[in-house]
């Protein structure tokens, strides 16, 4: 069996993995809400590893621009724009793990 | 829905007339509650485009040519800030752009700071209102790429530099393109509403002196988030309307 038989047929094999999934009955009202105790926790980490990745990529940035400042420090508005701009765009990103988060506490109530 | 007191006073005034108005239109559109068809938003939105009508008119009557007041001062302040902004990102020919752009800033820059007033509540908190701002810039942007290039050029553009990769780079510059309205919306929005969420939370904590902190960062916010939405479209427009050389 070559390398890219083995290759395929493993990732077929961690692809069926997920089977069980197929197996859920269609959730009613009175139905499956016994997996409410993991919202909490599912929203506590997307925030948590969203703000921590956010932190690392702006410091980064941050880091980035003070040195290109202090190498030219002429160059003060430009860098100050693409500061902004890159550190607002990172922001971003947490933001939307935020809002996903919210989302799921809502699904909580 | 709690009322804010100009809520309240724009429902007493004009209750009546929104509400037929609103009868007219499909059902989507009526009111949740027909004691208060105009909400907090929009009664806010309404009170800071009079205030900023207010001050556009005052500075109207204060400009001179010869002895220029303070105010003219603000004004000229931010008209430069957008053209060399629009200038440095756009290029030549950008000072038709002024007008939209400046609008934007002051618009979305005004509404986030009213939130600090006590009594009032910024508009943009509720989603639909940063997505209104982000669907007319979305709009705006678009429809100067189209004039200023042509239809087919203008979706040509989005089929990426080499036209055999165009199958598979058109979708994806398609749907980058309309998740700038997205990410445009969600970054106002809970950029102020996480500000609002986390003075309420430390407000519950620490009542005395604490929370000003989170006041203050709450106005710095305010302007980054508005300059940020300025020079994201302004960018989107230098994107569709530069010319090659």
């Amino acid at each position: 069996m070559s390398k890219t038989t083995a290759f395929i047929f493993v990732a077929m094999a961690v692809l069926f993995l997920a089977m069980p999934a197929f197996a859920q009955t269609p959730a009613g009202e009175a139905g499956n809400t016994a997996y409410y105790w993991a919202l909490p926790l599912g929203a506590g980490a997307a925030i948590g590893i969203a703000a921590g990745l956010c932190g690392l990529g702006q410091g980064k940035a941050t880091a980035s621009a003070v040195e290109a400042l202090a190498r030219n420090p002429g160059a003060r508005p430009g860098i100050f724009i693409f500061l902004l701009l890159g550190l607002a765009l990172i922001e971003s990103l947490a933001l939307y793990a935020l809002v996903i988060a919210f989302s799921i506490i809502g699904k909580l109530k | 829905m709690e009322q804010l007191w100009i809520t309240a006073l724009l429902n007493r005034l004009l209750g009546g007339p929104v509400n037929a108005l609103l009868e007219k239109l499909p059902p989507a559109f009526h009111p949740a509650d027909p004691n208060a068809p105009i909400s907090n938003a929009v009664a806010v939105e309404i009170l800071v485009i009079a205030i900023l009508l207010l001050i556009f008119i005052w500075v109207r009557s204060r400009l001179s040519v010869e002895k220029p007041g303070g105010s003219q001062h603000l004004a000229e302040t931010l008209h430069e800030f957008i053209t060399d902004q629009s200038d440095q990102i756009i290029g030549h020919h950008s000072e038709k752009f002024t007008p939209f752009l400046a609008s934007l800033f002051i618009f979305i820059l005004l509404m986030n700071l009213i939130g600090l007033i006590p009594g009032f509540e910024s508009p943009t908190v509720t989603p639909a209102v940063p997505l209104g701002c982000a669907v007319v810039a979305f709009l705006y942007y678009n429809l100067h790429g189209i004039k200023k290039q042509g239809p087919l050029k203008f979706l040509a553009h989005f089929a990426g530099p080499v036209w055999w990769m165009a199958w598979i780079i058109f979708p994806i510059e398609i749907i980058s393109t309309l998740a700038r309205v997205m990410s445009l919306t969600i970054r106002l929005y809970a950029n102020i509403f996480a500000g609002d969420m986390v003075t309420a939370a430390f407000f519950t904590l620490i009542p005395i002196g604490i929370p000003v902190i989170f006041l203050l960062l709450h106005v710095g916010v305010s302007f980054l988030q508005a300059y940020i939405f300025t020079l994201l479209v302004t960018i989107y427009l230098s994107g569709v309307v530069a010319e090659e050389h």
